[in-house]
């Protein structure tokens, strides 16, 4: 009898292993409107403050991604920047805009939290970013916002690239103070060979990217190559976060949407 | 006469008042239509305007020859230590701003070299 029992429990663990296995390594797929959402946890708890909910998706249709990741100075990886409230307060990082002053949209955008005493006014501005695991009203919805602007199947499900050039979104490429005056320098597109038989090859906007990026997002800390052929990328590494994975994993269209990339018409 | 000389105090104060109104119009509609002052350029330190004039050229870094791009590169060497000094927030954004221009002229740079070999 005992030894019956112990047979079915080893059976009972055996299977369960690679269960167990599987759900370790899961990840889940994010909601549109938590595609590209960055946490920031430097200081806050420290001083006894929620995480930072960071939505790119709003910031995305307001500024080109070299404002904030080349003239206002964010890092690309989450953490990395080492904000604090002082240079907020000092009128740098997210103070570069929210600052009370500064207008978006007509609007002037709402200021940072300070380190001064807070009032019961003040705590409910900084709740508006120190937010997580908090119910805070927005100034923009996410369902009411992407409302007009065309879909795509994955990541925010809105193609911002076609928003753009519809009008819908008007990323703002310049930020009193902090973008050094200069001509934009517009880069040609060009093919890259996907290597794989039948695979469509890849149509790579250098014009879009330079657009919103500028050179040195990219130049050298992303893509060493400078010759066209000279650098291989893999599936791996991309998926990992390596060259164009440092943002087609986390902010910019996902992975899953192929044909965004490998976009040029197989020939016969 | 001591009517005239109240009714002369009574203009006297009216057009105070107006004064005042319209120079307070004009001081709110004059705030209203200014900039906000993060938008107004404040006034650049020297070595702000180095960094300005350095990183403002990223954009044509293809453009150039080989020895314009090493004297942007050494300018970025030379520009550092100043930026060095400064409090810890500047030096943060600004490090960080001067070590992307200087990676892409020196990145631009060693391509140019390598396609002459």
């Amino acid at each position: 009898m005992n030894r019956k029992r112990f047979v079915i429990l080893a059976l009972v663990l055996l299977f369960s292993i690679p269960s167990l296995a599987q759900t370790g390594t899961k990840k889940k797929r994010p909601l549109p409107y938590e595609y590209g959402r960055v946490v920031l946890n430097n200081n806050a708890t420290k001083y006894e403050m929620a995480p930072v909910v960071f939505e790119h998706w709003i910031h995305r249709s307001k500024f080109t991604c070299r404002v904030c990741h080349v003239d206002v100075g964010f890092g690309m990886k989450a953490g990395a920047t080492g904000i604090r409230a002082a240079d907020i307060e000092r009128g740098y990082y997210c103070g570069a805009c929210h600052n009370g002053r500064t207008l978006q949209d007509g609007k002037p955008i709402f200021a940072a939290c300070t380190n001064k005493k807070l009032t019961w006014d003040d705590q409910k501005r900084c709740d508006r970013c120190h937010s997580q695991g908090k119910r805070v009203p927005s100034d923009f919805d996410f369902i009411t916002f992407t409302a007009p602007l065309p879909k795509e199947r994955y990541g925010n499900g809105v193609d911002w690239e076609k928003s753009e050039e519809m009008g819908l979104i008007k990323p703002q490429k310049t930020l009193a103070g902090f973008t050094p005056k200069n001509p934009l320098v517009v880069q040609k597109d060009f093919d890259l060979n996907a290597k794989v038989e039948g695979m469509p090859d890849i149509i790579f906007s250098h014009k879009k990217h330079t657009v919103w990026n500028g050179c040195e997002l990219c130049h050298p800390e992303i893509f060493m190559g400078v010759k066209k052929g000279n650098s291989h990328y893999s599936m791996v590494d991309i998926s990992e976060g390596k060259s164009c994975g440092a943002c087609h994993v986390t902010v910019a269209f996902p992975l899953t949407d192929c044909q965004r990339c490998h976009a040029k018409p197989v020939q016969p | 006469m001591n009517i005239v000389l109240r009714a002369k105090v009574v203009v006297c104060l009216l057009a105070g008042f107006v004064a005042t109104g319209a120079l307070h119009c004009v001081a709110q509609s004059g705030a209203q239509g200014a900039s906000p002052p993060a938008a107004q350029a404040p006034a650049r330190e020297v070595w702000q305007r180095e960094f300005d004039r350095i990183c403002s050229r990223t954009q044509e870094a293809m453009s150039f020859s080989e020895e314009e791009l090493a004297s942007l590169v050494q300018r970025c060497d030379a520009l550092a230590p100043q930026i060095e000094k400064l409090d810890e927030t500047r030096r943060k954004v600004y490090l960080g701003r001067l070590h992307m221009c200087r990676g892409l002229y020196a990145y631009v740079l060693e391509s140019k070299r390598n396609q002459k070999k």
